[in-house]
């Protein structure tokens, strides 16, 4: 059976994704792009252009270009919305004959539909070169405040474009589906959808009657979007150059150009830094020579520059959850949507409303288009449930040696999982070692959750690092972490079972990472710290045991240097002097090797005493016993 | 309860681990690739374009009595050395000037009167356009005759 696509008409831009091995993916285009812009235009050769190339040609061609269909499809001329847009617009639209909306392409009139479909071919030969096969089936997305008739004028766009249309589905349910939310019946969820062009609110019921998921509440705006934020970036700009210098660069195409694609970049950029540099020298020039524009841009002043767009979307937020007659409490889920939504202070401002952390893992340019694919993974039959495999949120591990946490189960792997690592004992005839199991990122073990703690005895006295303990930690498909450990010795073994411990919530998750970032230089250095005196104090124990073992083949001279070198170390060992610690641990390893060359010297000199014709079976056995460690 | 039945919560069970193995496989490997991606060259000479940008910006800003000026001429050498590691790296700059508009290598940003020009010819470039193995990297940006 052949795949069926998953398609996110946008109005702005449209992306692609199939399944794949159970899991979504997004389909590249043509040129090489993971969203398409939804353009298309004629060209005065008669030659149609779509996506990308149809954009780079607007300014040329505005007639002829034809964008934001989706703000028109399926609408009547009358509707005031498209009487609105009619302004903004400036290709021509006139009535159909059955009222509504038809636009002028070349000396053409079309449907509405009609450039949908010629965006939706577009996609349809792009994802079928890609991916190699014919596609005939496809789920297309629309906004959940479309009507019948936008539905039915999108299901149409598909029909003419070759795809037989399995559903059309709403947006903010497609967003929900990629997080897996639409499993738990009986919740509601709120779609903050911030793109480029528009702003919409979704709010879902996930009936507890199976798979309905209904829309109870819609709003939004559909003039705002990222684009108005490039914007006032682009005028904050402007103003500075002005005020500092006297010239109005908004008049100037070629800085103009220069101060858009560096607005863009700025505003990027913050989202993960504090503070960014906008750097366009020789941007224009006067009689006493050349300009430059140069300035510090911090996160904090774009906030402030935006932050009437931010307010207004929250209010909208509150206005949609009022007209659903709900609180922000009853709202259990929030996913996040749009490119503009990855702006922190977005994120904080939908976090503070709500008090909990909104669903933001997903790239939110490619969501809805990931959530088709899984619509059209159910539909198909390819599985009748999708699959959610949840990831372990933190780090699961064990204290060891030095008070450290040794991770088994690092965060974000999917479960049910399981790992099994080979620890020893830290002390000679320990008889007993207690496994303290950890979760979190912090290296220190008691910065960590305790998810339990239980002792495995009876090993056999032996010197410390020859006991084999077999830890095992395996996380089941409910996310209940079983945790054994086993002394492969004796066969003696331990477990506890830990349950609900995987699904923290997300304000204590978030909290525990917020802290490993926060104290990440300072637990860098306990850890250093810590791996410094555990190498410090294996040396001295490796030395210790050497004397024991093999110190008559040691001569006299070196080992008295050596003791006096221990010495040394023991005595800074616990100091707060690092690099004394590390000094005094190289000058030791370095001098013991002196004396393991000694010993392996006389072990070989004795070997060929005893067996001197058996020679080429001695130097294997020499190579197993001393590898050298570099 | 019949045997077969018996065994289907193990038979769900290791049907599962084995998906979750492959998506953490799947998920090392994306984390492999994300790290090839991010250093490979094109995102590299994407970053460094704005800097070569700059650089003609300068050079078409300059007053013709500093252009024969020594110190001028070094610095200018500097653009030639970026050109070359350009030109090592496969980056070929686009030809636009005199050339009919194409949205397949151009972006447009204005369309201005011309005298003598042929609608549709590219008579300005205000950013240059690169091809890397012969694939657009970069669109030129250019002004095309009404």
């Amino acid at each position: 059976m052949s795949k069926i696509l998953g398609i996110d008409l946008g109005t702005t831009f449209s992306a692609t994704a199939i399944m794949e091995n159970g899991e979504p993916k997004i389909i590249e285009n043509k040129e090489g792009g993971r969203t398409t812009p939804s353009v298309v235009a004629l060209t005065k050769n008669g030659e149609r252009l779509v996506g990308v190339t149809a954009r780079r040609q607007q300014i040329t061609n505005p007639k002829n270009t034809i964008f934001s269909i989706k703000r028109l499809v399926g609408r009547r001329f009358s509707d005031p919305e498209v009487q609105k847009d009619k302004k903004f617009l400036p290709y021509e639209i006139r009535e159909s004959n059955d009222g509504g909306v038809e636009v002028k392409m070349g000396d053409k009139w079309h449907k509405t539909a009609e450039i949908s479909a010629m965006i939706l071919q577009k996609l349809k030969q792009d994802a079928e070169e890609k991916i190699g096969e014919k596609i005939t089936d496809a789920v297309i997305t629309c906004p959940a405040y479309f009507d019948d008739s936008q539905r039915k004028a999108t299901k149409i766009a598909g029909e003419i474009a070759g795809l037989n249309v399995k559903l059309v589905i709403n947006e903010p349910t497609a967003a929900a589906l990629s997080y897996g939310l639409t499993k738990i019946k009986g919740q509601q969820i709120l779609v903050y959808d911030f793109g480029g062009g528009t702003f919409d609110v979704s709010i879902l019921d996930i009936c507890k009657d199976p798979d309905t998921v209904e829309v109870i509440g819609v709003g939004g705006d559909t003039h705002l979007g990222g684009d108005d934020f490039d914007q006032k970036v682009m005028n904050w700009i402007i103003d500075e150059f002005k005020k500092d210098q006297g010239i109005d660069l908004s008049k100037d195409q070629l800085a103009l150009q220069r101060i858009k694609e560096a607005a863009e970049k700025a505003k990027i950029e913050l989202s993960t830094t504090l503070e960014t540099e906008i750097n366009l020298p020789f941007v224009t020039s006067d009689s006493s020579g050349p300009k430059h524009l140069y300035l510090k841009f911090t996160r904090a002043q774009l906030e402030n520059l935006v932050k009437d767009y931010v307010e207004k979307s929250i209010d909208l937020v509150k206005e949609t959850l009022k007209g659903a007659k709900l609180e922000p409490k009853d709202i259990e889920e929030i996913v996040l949507v749009g490119g503009q939504t990855r702006m922190p202070a977005i994120q904080e401002a939908v976090k503070n409303l709500f008090g909990k952390e909104p669903n933001k893992s997903i790239n939110p340019d490619e969501v809805v288009a990931a959530g088709a694919a899984i619509e059209g993974a159910i539909i198909g039959g390819e599985t009748k449930e999708v699959l959610l495999l949840d990831a372990t949120p933190l780090s699961l591990g064990i204290e060891t040696m030095g008070a450290v946490s040794t991770i088994l189960i690092p965060k974000n792997t999917i479960y049910p999982t399981a790992k099994t690592q080979i620890f020893s004992t830290a002390a000679d005839s320990q008889t007993s070692v207690e496994v303290h199991v950890l979760q979190g990122e912090r290296p220190i073990a008691q910065d960590n959750k305790t998810l339990g703690r239980f002792m495995l005895d009876g090993i056999p006295p032996s010197p410390r690092g020859v006991p084999q303990i077999e830890v095992s930690f395996d996380v089941d498909s409910n996310g209940i972490l079983n945790v054994s450990a086993k002394d492969k010795a004796t066969g003696k073994e331990q477990s506890i079972r830990i349950e609900g411990s995987i699904g923290m919530s997300k304000e204590e998750i978030e909290k525990m990472k917020k802290e490993a970032e926060l104290h990440t230089e300072e637990d860098k250095k306990k850890k250093g710290f810590i791996e410094a005196r555990n190498v410090a104090d294996n040396l001295i124990y490796t030395w210790e045991k050497m004397v024991r073992d093999t110190g008559d083949k040691i001569d006299e001279g070196l080992k008295k240097e050596i003791e006096e070198k221990a010495e040394a170390l023991k005595k800074v060992k616990d100091s707060d002097n690092i690099e004394e610690i590390k000094n005094k641990t190289t000058e030791l390893s370095q001098i013991i090797q002196k004396a393991g060359a000694e010993v392996y010297k006389a072990a070989q000199e004795a070997q060929k005493k005893e067996k001197p014709k058996e020679k080429d079976k001695g130097k294997d056995a020499e190579e197993g016993e001393f590898k050298e460690k570099s | 309860m019949s045997k077969k039945h018996k065994k289907e919560p193990e038979y769900l069970e290791n049907w599962k681990r084995e998906r979750a193995s492959f998506l953490n496989y799947k998920k090392e490997e994306a984390e492999r690739v994300g790290e090839f991606v991010k250093f490979a060259n094109q995102e590299l000479i994407l970053k460094i374009l704005p800097i070569l940008d700059n650089i003609y910006i300068a050079e078409k800003k300059l007053p013709g009595e500093l252009k024969e000026n020594l110190w001028v001429q070094g610095f200018l050498k500097i653009k030639t050395q970026i050109l070359d590691f350009l030109e090592n790296q496969e980056v070929k700059e686009m030809k636009c000037l005199g050339e009919k508009f194409d949205p397949n290598f151009q972006e447009a940003l204005e369309k201005v009167e011309a005298e003598g020009k042929e609608e549709g010819i590219i008579i300005e470039e205000i950013k240059k356009g690169y091809l890397l193995h012969g694939k657009v990297i970069r669109p030129a940006k250019v002004k095309i005759a009404n």
